[in-house]
């Protein structure tokens, strides 16, 4: 029965600082993800982004603690709030037993929140389709303030301001030594980052991708062409927000307990945002460094902070919100598009781009000796625009060359 | 003798319209709803406490005081934060997000502060602590009049300033077209600063007198945005004077109405009426005929409100929510969803404000 073994270097045990730094990095990836997908690409401003957050944690820890005690029997007739510690305590006892009905758990709490956040995204996209940016977002800031005001004072969800407990899928690694359980909890949540990443990565790379950078960057442009733009815009917000939900309820499996204070608009609507202008807005390997970057600030401060605090008569908690609203406004003064700037949209790979200029990398007779692959595609497009009697700007460019 | 939750309403709605006519202004002369507005506020409760309780003086100095430094650090918020922004071309996004980002760093200052007084002053109720002590007059405490005669005279002051002088008439032309007024030789930066200073200035001072009333703490300004954006979009944030009536209707509104209905009604009576009301305004505001629009936009309101009170009833730790978030025993938590409906409702159904709505036309005396 030994835990993980302790690495030190240089005073610092880094199997216990990696394993809540990868949990915490892997989080604010999904997170900023789904928020990087409404603002980055589709230009929608979510200052409410702690309610979906919220609202998946709440429901999916609400659902899924009283489920539990549902199904195993425990309780009986007791108040699920009331009796909350001594329920949920039975229930893990219970749940070490049983592996499968504590995946079961996990994927049910993850439906559920996924459901919350998408139906919360649905009602939201109501005012986002149609209200300018600036009372979008006064609006969803003060709903989401509403939120936890309801989170606190409302009871019989998660027991307002006496938080409960939710039973603990992974309790059986406990039993294995210290630190194997949240080992096992920061593989779930990096797994489930990787494939929030490559799913939202295929979907930027698709045309649809390409359709919300038109939405963004010219709204009348893409409603010309035939793209129905408040369409994408609900649909961009649902499944943002049921991603954001379903990290919410990971979030509360993995610290065990719902509470209404966690959900502050600070952490979860600052801070990614913050992760987004640190990363490059509209760019989702960009979104990996920001957070990474977020990460290390915020833990160093905290392995430094024992250090600190004797010679500072105050909390040294305090410097970090100053550190981070300082580090927001210099990176918009001095690089509002973020570390990584936003590529040009992912085009076809060479040999389908091949295909349809009619040549395999060899000369096909029609062009040009040392002609590039690029410019040889633009000339065949400019030949097609010419067959349709279009004026293309090259043409243009050319016909003022000659005149001039 | 006049009942207590008149007048704590009274002061709550005195103190809203003070809040909603700063944040209008800066919303009229910058274009960007300022997230970190609230955090103003919070500015006054501290000058109010350090004047109290820091150096033992009137608390109306602190009010004093709270105009000042609200006013200096909004100036600054604007000179050293907003304006370079602006003119590196930031677009109204970032904007947005720079002032999310000021109130984030409010919440380390005040922290500090407050650490500072507990630590080295050993005031320990800093972070949270109940109203100051206050004078009375014929039996009422003297924010029962402060407040309402500051709002008066706050009214009066703007209306003369932009009536009456050169520089309140160039504010306006400012506010209006401000390329145009460029030319015509006004000082538009200035104009700007100044808007700025004055809304700090009014949000410190609501800050300091509201710790007269009620508990407040570091959260405290920062809680009430939702009330405070609700009052400034329903005035229309193009609409000084709207935001100030709209201020006094959301403030007067919360506690009128989640205490006083419930009294009248009783729960079942109340949800029916309701709902009533709600089905029967959305019907109404689908017809065609502006008047019945608006006369269900009312309906539809009053239907919310009571609903909104049907949520008061719910079960409330009133305890912890009044240490936790500073308000008084008067005012039940929920209270907040009355704004917020209100806010939501005005913004999908008249989104230039209670003020853009054509009264003359509804009364019929103009036709189409």
């Amino acid at each position: 029965m030994s835990g993980l073994p302790e690495l030190i270097f240089f005073g610092i045990d880094w199997v216990a600082f990696s394993i809540p730094f990868i949990e915490f990095y892997a989080l604010y990836i999904v997170i900023s993800l789904s928020l990087n997908l409404e603002f980055g690409y589709t230009g929608i401003p979510n200052f409410g982004k702690v309610l979906f957050i919220a609202g998946g944690a709440a429901f999916g820890g609400a659902v899924a603690g009283r489920l539990a005690a549902y199904i195993l029997g425990v309780g009986g007739n007791e108040d699920f709030i009331t009796f909350n510690a001594r329920i949920i305590t039975q229930v893990n006892a219970d749940l070490v037993n049983d592996p499968v009905l504590a995946i079961e758990l996990v994927v049910i709490a993850l439906l559920v929140a996924a459901l919350v956040g998408g139906l919360l995204g649905f009602l939201a996209s109501y005012p986002a389709l149609r209200l300018r940016e600036d009372y979008l977002g006064m609006l969803l800031l003060g709903v989401a303030q509403f939120f936890n005001v309801v989170l606190r004072t409302y009871t019989p969800l998660i027991g307002g301001s006496q938080p409960i407990f939710v039973p603990d899928p992974y309790y059986y690694w406990s039993t294995l030594g210290s630190g194997v359980r949240d080992l096992i909890a920061m593989i779930v949540m990096v797994v489930f980052a990787i494939a929030v990443y490559v799913f939202l990565e295929k979907v930027v790379r698709s045309p649809m991708g390409r359709t919300l950078r038109a939405i963004r960057d010219n709204e009348d442009a893409s409603a010309a062409l035939g793209k129905d733009n408040a369409k994408m815009r609900q649909n961009v917000l649902i499944v943002a927000s049921a991603i954001a939900a379903m990290a919410g309820a990971l979030y509360s499996f993995q610290v065990g307990s719902v509470e209404y204070d966690t959900w502050t608009r600070f952490a979860w609507t600052f801070w990614p945002f913050l992760i987004v202008i640190i990363g490059g807005v509209g760019n989702n390997s960009g979104i990996l460094v920001g957070a990474f970057f977020f990460t290390l600030v915020l833990r160093g401060l905290e392995q430094v902070q024992p250090y600190l605090q004797p010679y500072i008569f105050f909390n040294v908690n305090w410097l970090q919100d100053l550190l981070l609203a300082s580090l927001l406004i210099i990176m918009l003064y001095l690089r509002p598009e973020g570390i990584i700037r936003e590529k040009s949209s992912h085009t076809l790979n060479k040999g389908v781009l091949g295909k349809i200029t009619g040549s395999k990398g060899g000369g096909k007779g029609d062009e040009a000796p040392g002609e590039g692959r690029l410019s040889r595609i633009s000339r065949r497009l400019a030949s097609l625009f010419q067959r349709r009697n279009v004026q293309t700007p090259t043409d243009q460019a050319e016909a003022s060359k000659k005149t001039g | 003798m006049v009942p207590e939750y008149l007048i704590s309403a009274l002061v709550y709605a005195s103190l809203f319209a003070m809040m909603a006519m700063g944040l209008t202004l800066t919303y009229m002369t910058t274009k960007v709803p300022n997230f970190a507005y609230g955090s103003f506020v919070t500015l006054g409760i501290y000058s109010s406490y350090t004047a109290v309780k820091v150096y033992g003086s009137n608390p109306y100095i602190g009010g004093a005081l709270g105009f000042v430094v609200g006013a200096l650090v909004s100036a600054l918020m604007y000179l050293g934060i907003l304006r370079p922004l602006a003119r590196r071309g930031s677009s109204l996004v970032s904007l947005m997000i720079a002032t999310f980002g000021v109130d984030i760093g409010f919440i380390g200052v005040f922290g500090v502060y407050t650490d500072y007084l507990q630590y080295n002053l050993g005031h320990i109720d800093s972070p949270q602590f109940y109203a100051l002590p206050d004078f009375s007059l014929w039996g009422y405490s003297g924010v029962t009049f402060a407040a309402p005669l500051s709002v008066v005279a706050i009214v009066l002051g703007i209306y003369l300033l932009f009536t009456r002088t050169k520089f309140g008439v160039a504010m306006r032309a400012a506010v209006e077209n401000p390329p145009l007024a460029r030319v015509l030789g006004i000082n538009v930066d200035m104009v700007t600063t100044v808007s700025w200073m004055l809304a700090g200035g009014f949000a410190g001072y609501a800050g300091a007198l509201l710790t007269l009333q009620l508990p407040a703490g570091t959260a405290t300004g920062s809680n009430l945005i939702v009330e405070i954006f609700s009052s400034s979009v329903l005035g229309g944030l193009t609409s000084i004077f709207g935001a100030a009536v709209r201020g006094l209707i959301i403030g007067g509104s919360e506690i009128l109405v989640t205490l006083g209905l419930g009294l009248g009604f009783g729960t079942p009576g109340a949800v029916v009426i309701g709902v009533v009301f709600l089905f029967g305004g959305i019907l109404l505001i689908r017809s065609k005929r502006l008047r019945s629009k608006v006369v269900g936009i009312i309906f539809a309101g009053f239907g919310v409100w009571i609903v909104a009170d049907m949520v008061a009833g719910f079960p409330v730790d009133f305890m912890s929510y009044e240490l936790v978030n500073g308000f008084g025993p008067n005012v039940t938590p929920f209270q907040q969803a009355i704004p917020l409906l209100i806010m939501v409702v005005t913004l999908m159904v008249i989104p230039q404000g209670i003020f853009s709505i054509n009264f003359r036309r509804l009364l019929g005396r103009e036709r189409k």
